[in-house]
């Protein structure tokens, strides 16, 4: 190797830069050669001429180059001044404003139930001074509760009646607007439960308004805690019933916290709520309930009605129906949809 | 003085191939010649070609005939220098050893 280091450096640079270019010229045979044996493989296999194209695709997809055109021909802001037509309002709305236009219009937005809530919030503060209480719940209820079940949603609020942007003629056809209801609300005799099939009977019973969740998540009536299927005097009368003369009528029904039951005095307030889940529970939590109904108000099944009532605690405000139920299952075994004006019946 | 060259140049190819310096400066001209549309010049040729023989009679010799000589003709310049200025630098770096 010692002879060629020194030939190396004794080599003049002529000889070097042969070297490399014959180095150079190698390399370059054999990247054509290398391509060659691609093309042919390409050829003989068929595949050499796939990316070709006719020309009449060529001239279709041509580069565009005119000015206020893309590459591809297609104007800009084409598109800014198309109206669409609203298949709720039947406006014609422009292209870009359509999006929130369809979300405030069908009442399905985040943002649309709060807007409507707080519309409501607003008109029922108006009216509080104008008309009785009841009245207003009825007429403030319809949209979230008979009405806008229909649509399959509980806390819709479609066509909130009581939006400022509806003329104040609507305000007395709420009944109609809101799509024939199927109960009868009377404020003295309370809900007729027969005309109900049990499927809305479910779906009314078990989704009452639940204050614990925030406004935004559902559509909520604001302002009262009592439900609008029955009256004040019927609530006190039941409560007297079962509790006895001294029962103190709550003014808010505040017990929501079921979590400390005092033995003592809410055992009549369990065994009333052992109704509650009949008809929305599992058979065998029913059969549960069915058994100690039948031995009497027992603290058997205090612990499950605890569980129960950790569910349903929103369900106290029904605690009327409840106890209508308890008198009815001794004549039928299992009513799917328990006719509660019966109890009321026995009272009035 | 010849056979020193060329038993001078066999040293070098081997010490090439060792160090690996030789399939990096492959792929380097590989790169450098896609790069700079050489290989699609190329195709297009020999597109034309095969147009002329007919696709079924095209034969792997025929190709080398005919595409080496323009493959080698239109390699730029700028590739060129580049490669040849790698290979002195190995040449200078290899000649102490």
């Amino acid at each position: 190797m010692k002879m060629e280091e020194m030939s190396l450096s004794g080599l003049d640079n002529s000889k070097l830069e042969a070297i490399a270019q014959e180095i150079y010229a190698d390399l370059v045979e054999d990247s054509c050669l290398g391509f060659c044996f691609e093309v042919h493989r390409a050829v003989k296999c068929g595949y050499f001429f796939l990316d070709d194209t006719d020309p009449d695709s060529m001239k279709d997809f041509e580069i565009v180059d005119q000015p206020g055109l893309d590459i591809f021909g297609q104007v800009f802001n084409q598109w800014k001044s198309k109206e669409c037509v609203c298949p709720n309002c039947s406006r014609s709305i422009a292209a870009s404003r359509f999006a929130p236009h369809l979300e405030k219009c069908l009442g399905m937005g985040r943002n649309s139930s709060r807007i409507a809530n707080r519309r409501i919030a607003n008109s029922n503060n108006m009216n509080k001074s104008e008309s009785d209480q009841e009245d207003n719940d009825d007429i403030n209820d319809n949209d979230w509760s008979y009405g806008s079940e229909k649509k399959g949603l509980w806390y819709l609020p479609f066509q909130n009646p009581n939006s400022p942007r509806r003329s104040k003629s609507l305000k007395h056809k709420n009944g109609e607007l809101s799509n024939s209801d199927p109960f009868k609300y009377n404020n003295s005799t309370g809900i007729s439960y027969e005309t109900l099939g049990p499927e809305e009977l479910r779906s009314l019973l078990t989704t009452v308004r639940d204050q614990g969740r925030g406004e935004s998540d559902y559509f909520l009536p604001t302002r009262s805690l009592r439900c609008p299927q029955h009256t004040d005097e019927q609530r006190r009368t039941v409560r007297i019933y079962f509790l006895g003369p001294s029962a103190v009528f709550p003014e808010v029904e505040s017990s929501l916290d079921n979590d400390s039951f005092d033995m003592t005095d809410s055992q009549a307030l369990i065994s009333r709520l052992q109704w509650d889940g009949s008809s929305d529970l599992s058979p065998s939590d029913s059969g549960s309930s069915k058994t100690s109904e039948n031995q009497g108000w027992g603290l058997g099944t205090n612990s499950s009605e605890s569980r129960k009532t950790k569910k349903k605690k929103s369900h106290l405000s029904l605690v009327g129906t409840a106890s209508g139920l308890g008198s009815n299952k001794k004549k039928k075994p299992k009513p799917p949809a328990p006719p509660t004006p019966s109890i009321y019946d026995d009272i009035n | 003085m010849r056979r020193d060259v060329q038993i001078l140049r066999a040293a070098i190819n081997q010490k090439l191939i060792e160090t690996g310096e030789r399939e990096r400066l492959k792929e380097l001209l590989r790169a450098k010649l896609i790069e700079c549309g050489w290989k699609d010049q190329l195709k297009a040729h020999c597109k034309e070609v095969i147009k002329e023989k007919g696709l079924e009679h095209v034969t792997v010799d025929d190709l080398v005939a005919e595409i080496t000589p323009k493959g080698r003709a239109l390699v730029p310049d700028s590739v060129k220098k580049e490669l040849l200025q790698r290979i002195r630098t190995f040449l200078a770096q290899h000649a102490s050893l």
